[in-house]
């Protein structure tokens, strides 16, 4: 897959209906709060295969200059995955989506991401986080035209402050 | 030693670091177990990471890694890279194209930039045949050595 920006020439037809541009800016999900408990975070962790002594080990962690153990930085988007029956998959296994988006498009993959890291997220903490639709780009790529989803989520602690941004691509085709 | 005692073997400082350097290679290859702990661990029931006929049905030719499990190798790498007392600040990363169990992916840097106590990296995981196919960057505090 090669993300191109769009070229000049003949405007392929829009892949994003008006009334779903008109939710860039909105909030997609949201605010939902979790604690961090050390056998999630590990379990994440184990299952990568990132055995870092900081996100087991409570001394190890504390001699990096943490105040307790770490979850691992990418963890915190699973913290927050509220589970749902069975009966709500789709044939692809996904869970049907809370507020789909209506594109003119057959399937959605992951694309990539941006994170901003700007405090370590510790066991114990509470992060309460909410999802933007930060935007809706359509590009032409190598195999026809795409949307670029772009969804923003703000994660912040018990204190209100917040520890990580990160910005999920979807790319629609 | 205790895992406390060997935080700061291996801890790269500020002072050590100039642009151009590489860091060491690393590799990851994920079996089909690894591919479900990853589905387990982060509640996702996405059949293309466990079922290979569906997978194919798809158009995939085996079952899939998790974009977001080699995001989170590439947060590894750059973590592992940065040791106990160094502080990841940022990363991003594009998933070019499928990766697939049972392979060796590496996993390899390059300083960009060092400003003050953070430096830039550029970070990638390439194909075993040596084709880019998770670009990104990562912002990293590292402490001094006084």
């Amino acid at each position: 897959m090669t993300i191109d920006q769009g070229t000049a020439g003949t405007a392929p037809p829009s892949l994003i209906p008006t009334h779903t541009m008109a939710l860039v800016g909105s909030l997609l999900r949201g605010p939902v709060t979790a604690e961090i408990t050390a056998k999630e975070a590990q379990r994440y962790a184990q299952a990568v295969g990132d055995l870092n002594p900081v996100y087991f080990d409570e001394a190890a962690a504390r001699a990096a200059g943490h105040g307790g153990l770490v979850a691992p930085p990418t963890f915190v988007p699973y913290a927050l995955v509220q589970g749902r029956p069975i009966e709500e998959t789709r044939t692809d296994g996904l869970f049907q989506g809370e507020i789909p988006l209506d594109l003119a498009v057959q399937r959605t993959m992951f694309g990539g991401e941006e994170w901003d890291f700007l405090l370590p997220v510790l066991v114990g903490d509470r992060i309460t986080a909410e999802t933007r639709l930060a935007a809706l780009d359509q590009k032409e790529g190598s195999k026809g035209p795409f949307v670029r989803i772009t969804r923003e989520t703000t994660y912040r602690n018990q204190a209100g402050d917040v520890v990580a941004r990160t910005r999920q691509i979807g790319i629609a085709r | 030693m205790t895992p406390a005692e060997q935080v700061g073997a291996g801890q790269p400082f500020i002072e050590d670091v100039a642009v151009g350097q590489e860091l060491p290679v690393a590799v990851r290859n994920a079996s089909r177990v690894q591919l479900f702990l990853y589905s387990a661990a982060t509640w996702n029931p996405h059949r293309i990471h466990y079922d290979v006929d569906y997978a194919r049905f798809e158009g995939h030719p085996d079952v899939i890694v998790h974009g977001p499990l080699q995001g989170a190798w590439l947060s590894q790498y750059v973590t592992d890279w940065a040791g106990p007392r160094g502080r990841i600040l940022g990363l991003s990363w594009q998933n070019r194209a499928s990766a697939l169990p049972e392979l060796d992916y590496e996993f390899r840097g390059r300083v960009t930039a060092v400003d003050g106590d953070v430096v830039s990296l550029e970070v990638w995981e390439q194909t075993p045949e040596g084709a880019v196919l998770m670009p990104g960057q990562a912002t990293v505090r590292l402490p001094a050595r006084i």
